[in-house]
């Protein structure tokens, strides 16, 4: 028993070298990355300090110009939006950014649905690289699983299944890829949908998720706490619904917090054109470029930023 | 709990040192109180279905070991066999024949239906209710002596390691090493240790990145070209061979580490040179099983060549329904079978040629051709419906087009798990040699290696073994 022991520690020390010398490694070369998804969630947590921020997952990744927005609001704006993030990792980014300074303005872009998916706990796992270095996301990350800190004792499990990622995101070449170039954060889709305008999907039944309705809330209260003008939108979709109770609920949780929630989802202007959509759940370019000119109206339009550049200029 | 979770790596350790520092006179009692708890992690309430089947198998066992008369003996195999596959047919074939029935009797105009149930399938049902079952019918033949001891009947049933997913073990093996004194034996423990650690790799590291792929493909068929569709069933093989074959590596290598030697489920299945060969590299517990239950108990071989082929037909089929309640499981086996029969129709003497390169050559077209042949059947084993096996079909027979990559780095890591399998599959296949693989500091340093793979590469997101469905 006493050699097996011996024999096991042996080999869990060669481990655990190959172990912090491979994830120091990885470490350095995930934080080196100059373009790429992982680059830019390091922007939104570490770097980014533009006066407007705008979160959400796929849907306001792609569906919101910070360009436009500088334009017509004169600030400066970076999209944090990312592909398959749901609320928890907006919350955890807003934390992060609240950290370093506090915004102007902020734009949510709601995802559609409190849901329950285990795959977006899993999906957190985005966020492990910055467990280390961010307190603040702790709380957040942990909800994968309450072992995760333990986990955490291996260098290499927060940059799992990210080793050919970290590898392009650092080669020059990937800054010129397609669906890499990035204005602020904003990826442009440039497709064109070409399927008939879904007919009325009846309300779904689905498991409610306390702890998305929770993260989504702390996220309404933490821009309440640090007087940070909030707007939630939930933006244009190319299909028909009866009525959803998670739209229902937010809309809800955003009247009794007085945020202003503008849901676009039975919007003519852009349910009677398919040629603004790359898919059924996003705008291409050509559709962006009139939603994110419209989101800034609204916004002027609503005072939502009241002493604003904005204004300043209006009134000069 | 699940081998691949957080929970498992604290829980097995745990479980064995105190296994170790228990007196052995109370080992099957901390074991069986282990197992329960280790089942019980899923739904707690099904454990008294594990019971009920422990229960029902034992009292039936000591009749027959008691009654001599030959009707009685046969009334009590009997009613042991209709309680343990009722639970089974009610929890897993109800509503599959149900619904069938239904679907025949409407093609007649005849509506009628019985309600359905939609029972929550038990993990492992019929991996334990085939092992209770087997012991039963052992008991009957003589085969073995009824153990009166029940709480080693008992862990004999929920035994941890196979409960779930297998080896499906028989009492001949496993119910005699419970009766002894097992002091700790270090080779053992290193060779366990060593089967844990190739068991995860194929787990994290080949199925479930496979599965990424595969399911991707698979549950959108209809969208994807011949090529496409090739490759994600290509994928599927090596999944569902290393999510089994790494459940059953871990199994084995755990049950080993406490002393215990479980039978080999897997030998290296894609190197077989006939479908027959195949299956008796593949999940060998079950193919055995039905072999010693089924197969000769309805004739095996020493009857006419006709009745013969039947008997080989109609023992896939089964095995093909014990897998799943769908038509495609049942089509998977029957294929399986028809394969066989067709291998002994037209059986090739390779004694024949005499030239070793064509031998070898010989030899690879034979793998080729086998893993082919088990990749078509596969089809309809992973389909989501038989429909959807049949437009598959159809798809890669006329759906042009390129390779679909929605992410390279999936793709890539996936082709290199495949890769690594094959050589540690080959080395083991072909009993290579290799001096310095001998050495104990390389051995530390490979397996060392294989430990950091599956940190880096590693699904940790993967969930559930394929097989627990079953």
């Amino acid at each position: 028993m006493k050699r097996f022991i011996i024999v096991i520690l042996i080999g869990l020390s060669i481990v655990f070298v190959m172990d912090f010398i491979l994830g120091k490694t990885l470490r350095h070369f995930y934080f080196t990355q100059d373009s790429g998804l992982q680059h830019r969630t390091t922007v939104s947590i570490e770097k980014t300090e533009a006066d407007i921020l705008i979160f959400g997952a796929s849907k306001a990744n792609h569906h919101y110009d910070p360009r436009i927005l500088e334009d017509s609001l004169n600030m400066s704006a970076y999209n944090t939006g990312r592909d398959g993030q749901f609320v928890f990792y907006q919350t955890a980014l807003l934390k992060a950014a609240l950290k370093r300074y506090t915004p102007k303005l902020i734009i949510l872009d709601f995802i559609g649905t409190f849901a329950y998916d285990q795959h977006d706990y899993d999906r957190l796992s985005n966020l492990l690289p910055y467990y280390e270095d961010h307190p603040e996301l702790r709380d957040i990350i942990l909800l994968r699983s309450p072992f995760e800190k333990y986990k955490m004792i291996s260098q290499i499990y927060p940059y799992n299944s990210m080793l050919t990622t970290i590898a392009v995101g650092n080669l020059e070449f990937n800054k010129h890829r397609d669906f890499n170039i990035n204005y602020d954060g904003y990826v442009p889709l440039h497709g064109v949908y070409n399927k008939k305008l879904d007919s009325v999907r009846t309300s779904l039944t689905y498991e409610i998720d306390d702890n998305k309705i929770n993260a989504f809330e702390e996220f309404l209260t933490l821009t309440k706490q640090h007087d940070i003008p909030l707007v939630v939108i939930y933006s244009p979709i190319y299909y028909l619904y009866d009525r959803d109770f998670s739209i229902e609920l937010c809309s809800k949780l955003c009247q009794k917090n007085g945020i202003p929630f503008i849901d676009f989802s039975r919007d003519k202007e852009f349910l009677k054109d398919i040629n603004l959509y790359e898919d059924e759940s996003h705008l291409n370019q050509v559709g962006v470029e009139i939603f994110t000119k419209k989101v800034g109206r609204i916004i002027k339009q609503r005072g939502l930023l009241s002493n604003t550049a904005a204004d300043l200029k209006s009134t000069n | 709990m699940l081998f691949n979770s957080f929970t498992y790596l604290l829980f097995f350790p745990l479980v064995c040192i105190l296994y170790y520092v228990i007196t052995p006179k109370f080992r099957w009692l901390f074991l069986l109180i282990a197992s329960y708890y280790f089942y019980m992690n899923w739904q707690p309430i099904y454990a008294l279905l594990i019971f009920t089947s422990t229960v029902i198998t034992y009292l039936a066992a000591y009749k027959l070991d008691t009654v001599k008369n030959l009707k009685t003996r046969k009334i009590f195999l009997f009613a042991s066999l209709i309680l343990n596959f009722g639970i089974l047919f009610l929890f897993k074939y109800y509503d599959f024949f149900n619904n069938s029935v239904f679907e025949v009797m409407d093609y007649f105009g005849i509506r009628m239906k019985l309600p359905d149930f939609d029972l929550l399938l038990p993990v492992g049902i019929s991996f334990y209710t085939f092992q209770a079952v087997g012991y039963t019918i052992d008991v009957y033949r003589g085969q073995v002596a009824h153990e009166r001891h029940f709480g080693r009947y008992a862990l004999f049933v929920s035994f941890f390691p196979q409960l779930v997913a297998g080896p499906i073990e028989r009492a001949t093996n496993l119910l005699p090493q419970f009766r002894k004194r097992i002091a700790f034996d270090y080779q053992k423990a290193i060779e366990g240790t060593k089967l844990i650690i190739w068991g995860y790799f194929m787990k994290i590291v080949v199925a479930d990145r496979l599965a990424i792929y595969v399911n991707s493909i698979y549950n959108n068929a209809e969208n994807h070209s011949s090529t496409t569709l090739v490759v994600a069933t290509i994928f599927f093989a090596f999944q569902i061979y290393c999510d089994f074959g790494g459940y059953s590596n871990i199994a084995i290598g755990c049950a080993k580490i406490m002393g215990f030697d479980l039978m080999t489920n897997f030998r290296r299945p894609y190197f077989a040179r006939s479908v027959g060969e195949f299956w008796q590299r593949w999940h060998i517990s079950l193919s055995t099983w039905f072999k010693d239950y089924v197969y000769i108990p309805l004739g095996g071989n020493k009857v006419g060549k006709a009745r013969h082929y039947f008997n080989l037909f109609v023992t896939f089929l089964v095995s093909g329904l014990w897998h799943g309640a769908n038509w495609t499981f049942v089509i998977w086996g029957g294929l399986n079978g028809l394969y066989l029969i067709l291998g002994r129709l037209f059986r090739f003497d390779s004694k024949k040629i005499q030239n070793t390169n064509l031998r070898r050559f010989q030899a690879l077209l034979k793998i080729t051709t086998v893993f082919v042949l088990i990749c078509f059947s596969w089809i309809f084993f992973r389909a989501n419906s038989l429909g959807d096996a049949i437009l598959i079909i159809k798809r890669i027979f006329s759906a042009t087009g390129s390779l679909f990559i929605a992410d390279i780095g999936i793709f890539l890591y996936s082709n290199l798990a495949i890769f690594m399998l094959l050589l540690k599959d080959l080395i083991d296949e072909t009993n290579i040699r290799i001096p310095l693989a001998q050495h104990k500091w390389f051995q530390f340093l490979v397996y060392a290696s294989v430990v950091t793979i599956i940190l880096t590469i590693g699904v940790f997101d993967g969930g559930q073994f394929i097989y627990f469905q079953f």
